[in-house]
């Protein structure tokens, strides 16, 4: 239940923020595509734009706000699943409501606002995404969001995390059908978060070898996890020496993407932007590097066995 | 009988899904250490991990701590799995028939979208037990699953059909978004028990938060569970029904959905 | 330099019909007689053009969105192991990129059109496409609910509109223009639809759908682009629909057009109880008007995605049926909603849909104007295409599944009275010649001197699902790709790309207006030609 930038710049008059605090996580948001635009149907701009940020506490997004409505940590589940109720007029418990550290007053006003908007939009960030309830925090906003397109236009996005996480999910989706968390072991790609996700294969030791390449899960992981990176050969690629590479077996540094290798990143609204490298760097990009391991590795014996080693296509898919 | 003593830990998991009566009742002892398992990459054989003794039955005795092995059972549909120790994830995943019984713990996904047999685990069980894998609608569509520790996450998960049992408690999202069946919580649950259920019952032996979308509706003992107490207790499990020892508090929900599942919450005499 | 020898021939195009003749092959290309070389003994063999598939989803935002939708088919699908020869993957209802390319090749397709392109994520189209192994391919770039476009149109400026549409097919690196739901999408964007063809599009108050119509299929034809506007109707599967159809082939009268996936636009009744088959109607109008070409978009009985840019119908599908929902509105040109589907046969409304696709093929009388398609993964996944070959070659095993039908719905439908039987000619014109000729690809789609050496050799059987589902060998660009079910050499195919000829001037028009309503630098919007793999462009 999604949209591109543009669309929340040219039709939003109701923009949700939740979880997230652009102004310092997503500076140019609030310029660039939502709150401060003219658009092409909100030719006022700000003026005719209602921002509703939904967090824990008031952080520097607060002041951009025209509503705040502060949520007590761990409630945002309790908050979405009883705005899902109220907007299609069903009951709430009043006490229980009130645990979550707003009214049901405060919440009905809210669902009255979401439905009379002429375009809203609900901006998800990692508040909800990595809080208690995790997924289904996320699944919670997106069910409420397409719930309301029975009374007008709402859509929905989250607000991705630095570095080209968009990109490698639409790579990976296409390739392997999963966008992460993805198993190859048995020769055709498997998906199950909590099973193979990264942080759970590392602190259960489910691997015995790590090349980690855009990321320092030797500075975010849970300790366990950590230990575990360093007891099993680790490979880093990165442009600087980070945490992993500290306990890392092999460290190779290579050339910054964006600034000194080219590419294309995907914005949070999937839409592909090309890299243009200002820079040229001593260092090999990250591709290349993959492509040396890679050929080598080629040259080693097929791993899977003769049986399952023939590519047979013509089968009911 | 067929015995599976686990000789060698496998340094990463180890995928065992011909670990299972449908694939060993016909085979020969040999035919059975030399079945495929799945040392992450590597296609290895059953004996590079288990001692084999006996051969062509439909009881599988296994013994060691298989907390590694995942994927016993899965698919079975007859005969009977004994595991003296723990088991790993995907326990009697699919099954339609038979019996899984073990001493230790399970890991997650325990009975993971069953369709009939009976699973019962003497230790703890991870999450989503019974529950639907990501992306299907349904989870567990009948059978039973007893646990007599705790569990974890999400269990019964969009479960359609069957009973869960759990002594101990388990966390959040016990019975989420179920169309059916029923989660008996002797040990009760953390939060969100319930969400966003369409139908189906949750029976918890001890008090429960629930979410502002369940209202209460009723105090009182339905018959239905006289049935259920009957039943449970062939298993080992005492489910209360008597007035005079308490009373169920009916909720109704979720009103998010709109949903008209149940969840019932035991209140002792002692405490009215 | 390979030899075949001994096949029974299929070239409609060249009016061969089952004659044993040797077809030579050098430089990828089929040539009039090669010395040396292999030669490939296909006696006893059927030998065709290799497949061309004018309509599916097999690339872009959408169908990545579709892939993320439903983890539960991929778990379901076919497997694709890696090997020395062949990348991992996942068939299903949104088979992986690589395994597209095997799908389509292994059933000895060798060229492909990504029917729905944004110009806004062309890129990612493309990079899908590039790593789609086998296959040519071509892509149609959606048009009809681009709001500068509309907004040329509503101020009359049409000269201006052709040009920005000019402009618009380069930037994309496309190959043709697609329209879907004209306006209807544009009104979803404030949650509305376009269901009348002579009403204002929300927003608007000239621009009707039919002007949007007429508009692009002028532009199309002055621009004299290889394929004509290939049009998804408004009104797409909605009870009654007909109308708008047959108002639509008037409004085309005059034009060029290719009508898509014509099963979701041949329906009677008034509502879900009363829905029925109209595609002797529609059958009918469209033998008349010989300026069309339609692809079928038939379905079949099981698992299915609907993907489509139609986003209201989307909504009200996900309304009817309580499935999961997906939309993607891309801002300025399109959107997409996604619903995942099962057809059933005890279903009425899917057992008339299913009868629809079949009548169509068999009522409209010239093969070369209607095409073998089911619209994938929306009415069937395009790897099930050989058991609606059995359907059209076997009446007998035909009227086994319809009386297979529920009592009910065979009332609805003329299917239990026609008893017309396909050759194999007319399978090799619409599942190949046909089409290649409707893109205006001279060089596929058939097996004369200078044609493309894509060729297909079938064992002969009986039985035309089994038949189709195995081809023996699948000869693409003159290298054999797949053997008896395996993949023996997995190249890169190209990619077609049509340069219009334009005024570079427009871009001092377009710029301006992009910067004000687009949210990315002008410089940043068209695709880079580097980006496609092995482009073959053509220069209108």
């Amino acid at each position: 239940m999604s949209c591109t930038l543009g669309e929340v710049k040219n039709r939003a008059d109701f923009i949700i923020y939740w979880g997230g605090n652009p102004a310092e996580c997503h500076p140019r948001h609030f310029t660039k595509y939502t709150i401060m635009q003219k658009g092409k149907f909100v030719p006022a701009g700000r003026k005719s734009r209602t921002m509703v940020l939904v967090d824990i506490r008031e952080t520097p997004s607060a002041k951009a706000a025209d509503i705040f409505l502060q949520v007590r940590p761990g409630k945002d589940f309790e908050m979405v699943t009883a705005l899902r109720a109220l907007i299609k007029s069903q009951r709430v418990s009043k006490e229980v409501v009130a645990e979550t550290g707003l009214t049901v007053e405060q919440l009905q006003d809210f669902a009255d606002r979401m439905k009379s908007a002429r375009f809203g939009i609900l901006f998800f960030g990692m508040g909800l995404s990595m809080t208690r309830g995790k997924h289904m925090n996320s699944a919670a906003v997106l069910t409420l969001v397409a719930e309301l397109n029975a009374f007008t236009k709402f859509v929905a996005m989250p607000m991705r995390g630095h570095g080209n996480v968009t990109g490698s999910d639409m790579v990976m989706r296409w390739t392997t059908g999963y966008p992460f968390g993805v198993n190859l072991c048995r020769g055709y790609p498997r998906f199950n978060p909590g099973e193979f996700s990264t942080v759970d294969l590392l602190v259960r030791g489910d691997n015995d070898a790590a090349l980690i390449l855009g990321a320092d899960p030797g500075a975010t992981m849970p300790q366990p996890g950590i230990d575990h990176l360093a007891r099993i050969p680790t490979i880093v690629l990165d442009p600087k020496v980070t945490h992993t590479s500290r306990l890392a077996r092999v460290h190779i540094t290579t050339a910054a993407t964006g600034i000194s290798a080219p590419g294309t990143v995907y914005r949070m609204d999937e839409i592909p932007l090309p890299l243009r490298p200002p820079l040229k760097s001593p260092y090999p990009t990250d591709e290349e590097v993959i492509h040396r391991i890679h050929q080598a590795v080629g040259k080693k014996p097929a791993w899977l066995p003769a049986a399952n080693g023939r590519a047979s296509v013509s089968r009911a898919g | 009988m067929i015995t599976l003593t686990l000789k060698e830990q496998p340094s990463v998991p180890l995928e065992a899904e011909s670990i299972s009566p449908d694939v060993m009742a016909t085979l020969s002892h040999d035919a059975i250490a030399s079945l495929p398992v799945y040392l992450g990459k590597r296609q290895c054989r059953v004996d590079d991990f288990f001692r084999v003794e006996g051969g062509a039955s439909e009881e599988l005795h296994i013994n060691g701590d298989a907390a590694k092995v995942k994927w016993i059972g899965r698919d079975m549909t007859r005969g009977r799995i004994s595991i003296t120790g723990n088991a790993g994830m995907h326990l009697g995943a699919h099954m339609k028939g038979g019996v899984i019984e073990v001493s230790g713990n399970a890991g997650d996904w325990l009975g993971g979208e069953m369709a009939g047999g009976h699973i019962h685990v003497r230790g703890n069980a991870g999450g989503q037990v019974g529950a639907a894998y990501r992306g299907s609608v349904t989870g567990m569509t009948d059978g039973l699953i007893l646990i007599d520790g705790f569990a974890g996450l999400e269990v019964g998960m969009r479960m359609k059909r069957g009973i869960i049992a759990v002594r101990g408690p388990v966390r959040d999202f016990a019975g989420l978004q179920m169309k059916g069946g029923t989660i008996f919580l002797l040990g009760g649950a953390e939060i969100r028990t319930g969400a966003w259920m369409t139908r189906g019952t949750v029976v918890s032996l001890k008090p429960l938060r629930l979410l502002p979308t369940f209202a209460p509706v009723a105090a009182y003992n339905p018959v239905f569970l006289r049935l259920y107490a009957r039943h449970l207790r062939t298993l080992g499990v005492s489910i209360p029904f008597e007035s005079r020892e308490g009373v169920y508090q009916r909720f109704i929900g979720d009103s998010a959905v709109p949903g008209k599942g149940e969840i019932l919450i035991w209140q002792p005499q002692s405490t009215r | 330099m390979l030899r075949i020898t001994g096949g029974k021939v299929y070239d409609p195009t060249n009016n061969i019909d089952g004659v044993v003749r040797d077809i030579c092959i050098a430089n990828g290309q089929i040539v009039a007689d090669v010395q040396g070389g292999r030669t490939l003994d296909a006696t006893g063999m059927v030998v065709f053009p290799g497949g061309v598939d004018i309509h599916t989803h097999v690339a872009g935002a959408a169908l990545n969105f579709a892939r993320a939708m439903t983890p539960e088919n991929h778990r379901q699908a076919a497997k694709f192991l890696h090997s020395p020869e062949q990348r991992a993957g996942i068939g299903g209802t949104t088979p992986t990129t690589f395994a597209t390319g095997y799908l389509y090749a292994g059933m000895g397709y060798t060229t492909v059109v990504e029917a729905a392109v944004p110009v806004l994520s062309a890129k990612h189209t493309h990079e899908e496409l590039r790593d789609t192994p086998i296959v040519d391919k071509a892509c149609c770039v959606l048009m009809a609910n681009n709001e500068i476009v509309l907004d040329l149109l509503e101020a009359r400026e049409v000269e201006r509109a052709k040009q920005v549409v000019a402009w618009l097919i380069w930037a994309a690196k496309a190959y043709g223009v697609k329209a879907v739901n004209p306006g209807g999408v544009a009104a979803w964007k404030w949650g509305k639809d376009a269901k009348q063809l002579s009403q204002p599009v929300e927003g608007y108050s000239k621009t009707t759908p039919a002007r949007i119509i007429a508009g692009l299929a002028t532009i199309v034809d002055e621009l004299r682009l290889p394929h004509p506007l290939h049009l998804h109707c408004n009104n797409l599967g909605a009870p009654g629909n007909i109308a708008t159809t047959l108002e639509t082939m008037k409004v085309l009268e005059g034009h060029r057009a290719h009508m898509a996936h014509l099963q979701f636009h041949a329906y009677g009744g008034d509502d879900w109880h009363s829905i029925r088959s109209e595609a002797k109607t529609l059958a009918e109008h469209f033998n008349a008007n010989k300026n069309l070409t339609a692809d079928a978009g038939a379905i079949l009985f099981g698992n299915a995605v609907t993907i489509t840019a139609d986003g209201p119908w989307q909504h009200l599908l996900y309304q009817l049926t309580g499935r999961k929902w997906g939309n993607l509105d891309v801002e300025n040109e399109t959107g997409c909603g996604i619903v995942p589907y099962v057809y059933k046969g005890s279903n009425l409304v899917n057992a008339v849909q299913w009868a629809v696709g079949l009548e169509l093929l068999l009522l409209i009388d010239d093969p070369w104007r209607i095409f073998l398609t089911t619209d994938h993964p929306n009415g069937a996944c395009f790897w099930r295409y050989p058991e609606i070959v059995q359907m059209l070659i076997n009446a007998d095993f035909r009227h086994e599944r319809v009386q297979a039908l529920p009592e009910k719905a065979r009332k609805r439908m003329v299917l239990p009275d026609l008893d017309r039987q396909y050759s194999l000619y007319e399978i090799a014109i619409i599942t190949s010649a046909g089409p290649a000729r409707a893109l205006g690809l001279t060089q596929k789609g058939h097996l004369g001197v200078g044609a493309d050496a894509d060729i297909t050799i079938y064992n002969q059987n009986p039985d035309g699902e089994q038949m189709f589902r195995y081809p023996r060998y699948v000869i693409k660009a003159g290298d054999v790709v797949v053997e008896e079910g395996h993949i023996r050499n997995a190249h890169e195919g190209r990619e077609f790309l049509v340069h219009p000829t334009y005024d570079e001037k427009i871009e001092d028009f377009l710029r301006p207006l992009f910067q004000q309503v687009y949210t990315m630098s002008f410089d940043n919007y068209p695709v880079e030609i580097e980006r496609i793999t092995r482009p073959e462009v053509r220069a209108v």
